[in-house]
């Protein structure tokens, strides 16, 4: 590991000033993921801004209807809140299916959303990857890519992003607050992660030294019917295979509103907008599911090893889809 | 109390029965201090003043090395050596069988992870900064990565100057050409397992004032260990002392060298102490593996079920060195057709080198692979048969007094078909009520909510296996143990001393409960396992109640007949008439003659013996020998599994064992052995796999390599039969490989009971279910 400095921040525009200013510093959450990476050799960082002491450790109901969730609460913390529980259930359960209970008493929302690929390539330092080192090649492409993405994929790179949570946010439509050196922004979070086309390099949208302060999730009364399914290769402790995040507005057997979030499959969280055009406005049969998870992985393009993801994706989605309508109807 | 007004005890008067003997379950010394976290492991060892070493290691599984420049590495600040393949002191090679491995890299590397270089420096993190300061080039070469390729195909890069054939060995019985009226083929192949122990590899190197060295660390044999350390640093095998530390789990994988030498030569170097623990990581480089192994079989039999021949032929991937290579193709070979008594086999195996990750030992070696191919080969033959596959594999069980493909008779029980009957009574799990709402926690996915039940069927499967047990081939196989008895404060305590490695599996309180045994006393000391007692050999291959067990009932009646002899001439009565009893001299004729302690006063009575087991003999070129395993064991699995066939996802419900274990020393650690192997079994029938592409560890941490937790694994219904073997100690039968060779073929029979899938290659995923 690289020597590097190590700066608790005390207010947000200091610990801005201080990443923003120096290329080699990042900011550290619960550390879970970088200080991993800093270990493997593949992050180097000169400066390590801690912004756990900011004041980004509460959820907030806004008077709007909104909920605002501070950067810095932990995994364990926010999958308790009772608001989240009863009113965003998906996200709960995202959260509790993710990682270990202590990785959840360290890990923070912003770090969760940030944590990086964990394909096995961009890994081991010793390896081509594009990511890693842009213009090296991807060595995942011709090699062990069980875990690789099926959706949104590029010649450049073919890494899945692996948060549970994050899928979960791409399904409630939350919104990303950010906090920059030229001032605030908001990224929808189905706009923050990027796909890897020419640049697997860049993850995410945000600038260095952009903070993320919080996010905000809309106040969708129907997300209360929402439910996250992961399939994994053992019961617990493992990254998902595939995921689903998915809320249903069930009317009379019609599906009036829905939402769907596809995690294990692509570069970012990935929102089934094909799926959920097919469903809106549909009834809630077998046939409809089929219908729209086929419509959504018509554009899947399988690797060597990951072709069960399709249908496996095919049928976690219409379990979910059976499961929440079920739910909701009787 | 002794009081002497008392008059002399009847024998009926005596509390005869010493608690905590042979055949009890006494508790564990190590167990609390385990379970409450205060035990002390090998990677908690310091000295004052110590150094940390690191390891260099390849990046490249084939290379030759151009130069290495460590000079940037030594100038830097708290550095106190860089040592590469030019300051090995002695020979720099070492290995288990085959003498074939360098201690540091001299002009190739075979393998990604191999050690080219050796820094001690005064904080483990220097010591890895400097690591990445030491300039290696390679010239890198195009490594070979197919083993069955290697076997055939000469025009491959040799790994090694001799050839990429480490064995070959051919078992021949009966008529290899023989026909039958059905028969079934198949190919199946096994990934490369990892023994996954907790505590990695760690050892701390003390330099001695008489040039030697003491080495405390955690391996499964200390003096194997020493033989190799000391022609590596050209010392006398005495200057080498070694003590064991506490040991976090082996399976196999300390039975090669790690960083053994290493420790030392930079000891001996810098005259400090240095301590040497690799990571998570680095021990995925730093020990050996499972062979993967493919395997081509051919079943021919009658169609009233009798099997006629069995024809196999089964390629190991050994990886870049031999280490257990040889005796995995002997064990694979000679145990390839399973328990079953056929007339006719014809088995070929070849265990080869490559550039991939060298394998070796791991619990079950070499009869895991085959297990699972001529198990998967008895369903398929009862399905052809149209036969219940229990059925089938009773009605050619082997047994006492068979032949095996080797020609050796079976002198000892071989219950394989009661196991297989015992094992189908035990109770199944209630299947789920008809409509009712599952638990979800039942469901395959588990707590994590993701089956709801839809798509879920249920199997059932069975798996049998026949292990051997102790060295093998001809290997003079023994233990060596001192017992001391001795007067401490009025009590008799015996101190029981040998080499032999507690690594988890209850050998501590074995050794005490045989002294109690023999020596009728209450209290029994285990004294640091360290090399100023004889070998004891590996805690592998099921062996160390065997023979450590059977040094120490030597040492002890060794001791006992020289107490009687004292007791006798004191009191004048014959020394046969004389026997031990609840801490107490009991005479036939007189009763009670003395308390054990005061006989001894203060002499304490020392004897140290070995215990070699029944010669073997090795196999000739036809793979016949008269005697080339000293034991058997065998254990049957029922395994229930529910899979979901729309997601892909498994769970297996109930894993049930029967297991003959001749005798039972430690009733409850048996059953923690059976439960423990099952598990690992478990794991290599779903989920554990070591990813190599291209000779590189893809999966080296537990986030990638998965193993079961405790939400994997299903209650156990385990059935222990005691049919002693004559030849063995108290009759003991190896316990601790075998259910980690049947467990894993029951579970994947039960996957194809439920799903109709072929199924042949393990661990099975849901890619092998989905799509
Ligand atoms: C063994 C293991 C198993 C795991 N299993 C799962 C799993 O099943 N599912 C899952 O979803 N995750 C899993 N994880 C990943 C885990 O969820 C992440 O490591 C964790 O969420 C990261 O949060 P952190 O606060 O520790 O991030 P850090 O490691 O502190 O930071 C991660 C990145 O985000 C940046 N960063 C952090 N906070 C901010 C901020 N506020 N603004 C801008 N940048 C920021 C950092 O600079 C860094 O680049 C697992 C991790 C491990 C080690
Ligand atoms: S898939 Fe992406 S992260 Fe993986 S090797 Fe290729 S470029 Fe690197």
């Amino acid at each position: 590991m690289k020597p590097f400095d190590y700066q608790r921040a005390t207010d947000a525009d200091s610990a801005i000033s201080l990443v923003s200013g120096d290329p080699e510093a990042r900011y550290i959450g619960g550390g879970t993921n970088l200080v991993d990476h800093m270990k493997l050799g593949i992050a180097e960082p000169g400066k390590l801004v801690d912004i756990t002491r900011l004041p980004y450790d509460s959820v907030e109901s806004l008077p709007d209807g909104r909920v605002r969730i501070g950067a810095t609460v932990r995994n364990s913390d926010l999958a308790a809140e009772p608001v989240i529980r009863q009113r965003y259930p998906v996200l709960a359960q995202a959260l509790l299916s993710g990682a270990s209970g202590q990785l959840r008493n360290l890990a923070t929302t912003g770090g969760n959303l940030l944590q990086r690929t964990r394909c096995s390539y961009f890994q081991d330092v010793t390896t081509p990857c594009n990511k890693r080192e842009p213009g090296s090649g991807c060595s995942a492409l011709e090699g062990w890519n069980r875990h690789h993405a099926v959706l949104g994929a590029s010649e450049r790179c073919v890494a899945t992003h692996p948060s549970d949570m994050a899928v979960a946010l791409a399904a409630l439509d939350a919104d990303v607050l950010v906090e920059g050196p030229d001032g605030q922004r908001t990224v929808p979070v189905t706009e923050l992660h990027r796909l890897p086309g020419d640049e697997p390099e860049r993850d995410t949208v945000l600038r260095h030294g952009e903070l993320v302060t919080a996010v905000e999730l809309p106040s969708l009364p129907f997300a209360s019917r929402s439910r996250y399914r992961k399939v994994r290769d053992r019961a617990s402790f493992a990254f998902a295979l595939v995921s689903v995040a998915a809320a249903v507005e069930l009317v009379e057997g019609t599906i009036t509103d829905v939402r769907i979030a596809l995690g294990g499959l692509a570069h970012k969280p990935w929102r089934a907008t094909e799926a959920e055009r097919v469903l809106r406005g549909a009834p809630a049969t077998e046939e409809t599911f089929r219908a729209a998870a086929d419509a959504e992985l018509a554009a899947a393009r399988t690797l060597r090893d990951n072709e069960f993801k399709v249908p496996m994706t095919r049928n976690t989605l219409a379990s979910v889809l059976r499961e929440l309508t079920r739910q909701e109807g009787s | 109390m002794s009081d002497t007004h008392a008059p002399a005890h009847r024998p009926q008067d005596l509390d005869d029965a010493i608690a905590g003997g042979v055949g009890e379950s006494p508790l564990r010394p190590d167990g609390t201090l385990k379970v409450r976290g205060d035990f002390a492991y090998s990677s908690d060892l310091w000295a004052e003043n110590m150094l940390w070493g690191a390891t260099l290691r390849s990046p490249h599984p084939s290379a030759r090395i151009r130069s290495v420049d460590i000079g940037p590495a030594l100038r830097s600040p708290g550095v106190h050596a860089v040592l590469t393949a030019e300051d090995v002191p002695g020979r720099n090679l070492y290995g288990l069988k085959d003498i074939d491995q360098p201690v540091l890299a001299e002009d190739v590397v075979r393998y990604r992870g191999e050690a080219v270089a050796l820094v001690a420096a005064d904080h483990p993190e220097t010591a890895r900064r400097a690591l990445d300061l030491i300039e290696v080039d390679y010239e890198v070469l195009e490594p070979v990565v197919d083993a069955e390729l290697a076997a055939h195909d000469d025009s491959l890069p040799k790994v090694h100057p001799g050839g990429n054939t480490v064995r070959y060995q051919p078992i021949v019985k009966g008529d290899p050409e023989v026909t039958a009226d059905v028969v079934v083929s198949g190919t199946y192949t096994v990934g490369m397992q990892d023994q996954a122990f907790l505590g990695p590899e760690s050892g701390l190197a003390i330099p001695a004032e008489d040039g030697g060295v003491d080495l405390y660390l955690a391996t499964q044999d200390l003096h194997t260990d020493r033989k190799q350390t000391a022609a590596a640093l050209d010392l006398d095998p005495e200057l080498v002392r070694m003590t064991m530390s506490g040991v976090g789990g082996a399976f196999g994988g300390r039975e090669d060298l790690s960083m053994q030498v290493h420790v030392c030569m930079l000891a001996l170097r810098t005259g400090r102490p240095v301590k040497i623990v690799y990571d998570r990581e680095e021990s995925f480089f730093g020990h050996v593996h499972r062979h993967p192994a493919k395997m081509y079989y051919e079943h021919g039999a009658t169609r009233d079920g009798d099997l006629v021949f069995v024809r196999a032929q089964l390629y190991f991937d050994g990886g870049a060195y031999a280490s257990k290579t040889p005796v995995v193709v002997g064990n694979g070979t000679t145990l390839g057709v399973g328990p079953y008594d056929v007339a006719n086999v014809s088995i070929q195996g070849w265990g080869m080198y490559t550039n991939n990750p060298p394998c070796g030992a791991m619990r079950g070696l070499g009869a895991v692979q085959p297990a699972f191919a001529y198990e998967s080969q008895m369903d398929r033959l009862a399905e052809a048969l149209d036969m219940d596959p229990v059925e089938l594999r009773i009605r050619n069980a082997i047994s006492r007094g068979d032949t095996t493909p080797t020609g050796q008779v079976l002198d000892y029980p071989a219950p394989v078909a009661e196991l297989l009957r015992r094992v189908r009574e035990l109770p199944l799990p209630e299947a789920p009520a008809a409509g009712a709402e599952p638990d979800i926690r039942d469901l395959p996915g588990g707590a994590s909510n993701t089956t709801h039940g839809e798509g879920v069927v249920r199997g059932v499967g069975y798996g049998v296996c026949i292990k051997n047990i102790c060295y093998a081939e001809g290997a003079d196989d023994f233990s060596t143990a001192r017992v001391r008895l001795q007067n401490v404060a009025g009590e008799p305590l015996a101190m029981v001393h040998t080499a032999a490695a507690e690594v988890g599996q209850g050998l501590v309180t074995v050794q005490q409960q045989i002294a109690r045994s023999e020596l009728e006393v209450e209290r029994v000391n285990i004294h640091p396992n360290d090399t100023s007692v004889g070998p004891a050999g590996s805690s592998s291959a099921s062996r160390q109640t065997y023979v450590t067990g059977g040094a120490v009932q030597a040492a002890c009646r060794a001791v006992r007949e020289r107490l009687l002899a004292i007791t006798a001439e004191r009191f004048g009565e014959p020394a046969a008439e004389l026997s031990l009893s609840g801490g107490k001299i009991v005479s036939r004729e007189s009763g009670v003659l003395a308390d054990i302690a005061e006989v001894l006063g203060s002499e304490a009575i020392e004897e140290t013996r070995e215990y070699h087991h029944r010669e073997t003999f090795p196999l000739d070129e036809r793979g016949r020998s008269e005697r080339a395993q000293v034991q058997h064991a065998f254990s049957a699995h029922r395994a229930v599994v529910d899979v979901d066939t729309e997601l892909g996802l498994i769970k297996v419900v109930q894993l049930d064992c029967s297991q003959d274990v001749g005798k039972a020393v430690n009733p409850e650690s048996v059953v923690g052995q059976i439960q423990g192997g099952s598990a690992q079994g478990l794991g290599l029938a779903v989920m554990e796999e070591i990813q190599v592409g291209e000779g590189k560890i893809r999966n080296p941490s537990f986030t990638d390599y998965l193993i079961p937790t405790i939400l994997d694994m299903p209650p156990m219904n385990v059935d222990v039969i005691e049919r002693g073997d004559p030849n063995a100690p108290y009759g003991v039968r190896g316990v601790g490989e075998p259910p980690t060779i049947s467990s894993t073929p029951a579970i994947v029979a039960a996957i194809r009971a439920a799903t109709g899938r072929d199924l042949t290659h393990v661990p099975v995923g849901p890619e092998h279910i989905i799509g």
